[in-house]
């Protein structure tokens, strides 16, 4: 396995040195951000999102509107403000490269079947797609972390967080009740 | 020729299409009449606030789930990618494509300032930009952020106006302050402020009063009574009048030099089929005038649900069909000197594309040929080239403004960009 690994790093290092070297840099730029969302993308901090693995055009363009101003966070504001469009699309291509958490034990398996009834009803997929692990510009949901789903729910439901250009997801959250949020929350933080 | 040829085979594939539209148009829309009337409570306040979650989801058919809307590169094209672009865009004889703006990120409807300033909208960002030509080399300055969807512009007596979904904003002598237009002055803004189908464009006329399209905040149903309209505004008093009715999703409308009337274009309801109904370009005669929504489609079909006894022959049919999902959005009356003089007063209509078609169509330019009376009108592609393999965009063109030497330029908010178009006899 390690061997095989390292077959390819070398032969990257070899035939595409400006390529490898970016990656170095974004890999140096990306230490500011694993103060809050963690090591390799993988968030430990509470109401913090992981990035690892989320789709790139989804990262790229939360930026894009944190860096616009129409997305809000008072951390996030001042990195951005920096960032040029080729940083947004080197840390887009970085952190949709790693590996995505992995869902913990559930343990509620009843509230995940409730939320699971939710996201049916509500029609997630339609957009997050069957396994939730999103796509292009929509969101990773499997396996993110459980407390920051409802917190990104409410923020949508409360019109502090307007999503996409079509603004659908703060239609779709507008109408979901308190405890739709903690079941769906729940069931899409476990997934495996 | 080429071009010609595949538009008439398009127009007989929808002219058989058309025909078969009691037979396949009745399978697809068949199958909604399983459910139950969609029915919206627009008498709340709630309503205006929060649309329908369903909006532009629930009317699909088991085939077409998976198709939502695509989402362009964040930052846009790299101007290597915009070199490369423009090679691969087809254009008739003597006619050429550059870049005249790159990092125009989302851009919408384009307006000129007095001196020269391109203004710009933008979709989702929120932002207005100003473009200004530095001896050749062009300079795009965000002059406006944060505002919802302003999407439409116009320019007038030295002020720039902003339509952002519920308000229209003045900024007096934009021209001369770019670094700080301030807070502006809301001219307008008895409108919902829904974002679904609420972002607009400007069409101004002879009298300087702008025309603001009101579409519905859903795919199909029975509008709220103040929606699904054209309304014609005076920026200077506010004062307000509903100039048509039975209109969707308009996003694009210009003033027919020869006559003042306007002319606008129409996205029809969607989940039907990929052939049908076809997206329109509409002329109004008359104040008034009712122009099929939600009863009938096309001109000649009515809905299967929500046709409620009404016939097509009681509305004002479409100057044209355009065809199906190529969603037209800005378009212009050609009143420059630069191209052929066969193109004198033709229509030029940028087409956004599709995004719930399984084989995308539209992502060009179209010129459609017809006289003020709107009778025998022909179209033929005039660019195209945007559209890679089944569902792929390089761009999608939605909106065209003339320039002074008489090119044309293009907002393109896929790659965010800014193209100009031009002739030349050589």
């Amino acid at each position: 396995m390690r061997t095989v690994r390292f077959g390819i790093l070398s032969a990257t290092l070899l035939f595409v040195p400006a390529q490898a070297a970016d990656n170095a840099a974004i890999k140096e730029k990306a230490a500011v951000c694993s103060g809050c969302h963690g090591e390799n993308g993988i968030s430990q901090t509470e109401n913090i999102p992981s990035l690892a693995g989320q789709p790139d055009q989804f990262l790229q363009w939360q930026l894009v509107f944190f860096r616009a101003g129409s997305r809000k966070n008072e951390q996030m504001q001042p990195i951005v403000e920096e960032m040029t469009n080729e940083d947004i699309r080197n840390f887009g291509a970085y952190f949709s490269s790693l590996t995505s958490p992995k869902g913990a034990e559930d343990g509620d398996p009843d509230l995940s079947k409730k939320g699971a009834q939710v996201a049916a009803g509500r029609r997630c997929a339609s957009c997050h797609t069957d396994s939730y692990a999103g796509t292009k510009a929509v969101a990773r949901l499997a396996g993110q972390r459980e407390e920051y789903l409802v917190k990104a729910l409410h923020d949508y439901k409360a019109g502090q967080r307007v999503g996409g250009g079509v603004a659908a997801m703060a239609d779709v959250a507008y109408h979901m009740s308190d405890e739709e949020i903690t079941a769906v929350s729940h069931y899409l933080a476990n997934l495996k | 020729m080429k071009f010609h040829r595949s538009v008439f085979q398009s127009v007989l594939a929808l002219a058989a299409v058309a025909l078969l539209a009691g037979t396949s148009a009745g399978h697809a829309q068949q199958q909604d009449k399983s459910k139950p009337l969609k029915k919206y409570e627009s008498g709340t306040k709630e309503f205006w606030t929060h649309p329908p979650d369903d909006w532009f989801l629930g009317d699909e058919t088991e085939a077409q789930k998976g198709l939502a809307p695509p989402s362009g590169p964040p930052t846009g094209a790299s101007d290597a990618e915009l070199a490369s672009i423009v090679k691969k865009i087809k254009l008739p004889p003597g006619f050429k494509i550059e870049v005249y703006a790159s990092g125009v990120l989302a851009a919408r409807q384009m307006a000129w300032g007095d001196k020269g300033t391109l203004f710009v909208g933008s979709f989702g960002l929120g932002n207005v930009y100003a473009i200004k030509d530095n001896n050749g080399k062009k300079e795009v300055k965000t002059v406006l952020k944060g505002l919802n969807m302003p999407t439409g512009l116009a320019f007038k007596d030295g002020a720039l106006y902003v339509i952002a979904v519920d308000k229209l904003i003045r900024y007096d002598n934009a021209e001369a302050n770019l670094d700080n237009l301030g807070q502006g002055k809301v001219v307008y803004d008895d409108m919902p402020s829904y974002a679904a189908h609420g972002w607009k464009y400007i069409a101004v006329d002879k009298e300087g009063w702008f025309f603001l399209p009101f579409g519905p905040p859903f795919n199909i149903g029975i509008p709220p009574t103040s929606v699904s309209q054209i309304r014609r505004v005076d920026p200077k008093t506010g004062n307000a009048e509903i100039w048509a009715l039975g209109v969707r999703n308009s996003v694009g409308g210009d003033v027919d030099p020869r006559t003042g009337k306007l002319w606008f274009t129409e996205n029809a309801r969607d989940w039907i089929s990929d052939d049908l109904p076809s997206d329109k370009l509409n002329m109004i005669n008359r104040i008034g005038e009712h122009f099929g929504y939600p009863y009938c489609h096309q001109g000649n079909l009515p809905d299967d649900k929500f046709a409620m006894g009404h016939k097509c022959s009681e509305f004002t049919p479409p100057v044209l069909n355009l065809g199906a999902h190529v969603a037209p959005l800005g378009m212009k009356f050609y009143t420059g000197d630069q191209f052929p003089a066969e193109y004198k007063n033709n229509i030029l209509i940028a087409e956004h594309g599709s995004w719930n078609r399984h084989k995308y169509q539209g992502a060009r330019i179209v010129r459609v040929i017809v006289g003020p009376d709107g009778k025998n009108p022909k179209q033929e592609i005039f660019a195209s080239g945007w559209l890679e393999g089944d569902q792929g965009y390089l761009g999608r063109p939605n909106d065209i403004i003339l320039a002074k030497d008489g090119s044309i330029l293009v907002a393109d908010d896929w790659a965010g960009a800014i193209y100009r178009i031009s002739y030349s006899k050589k």
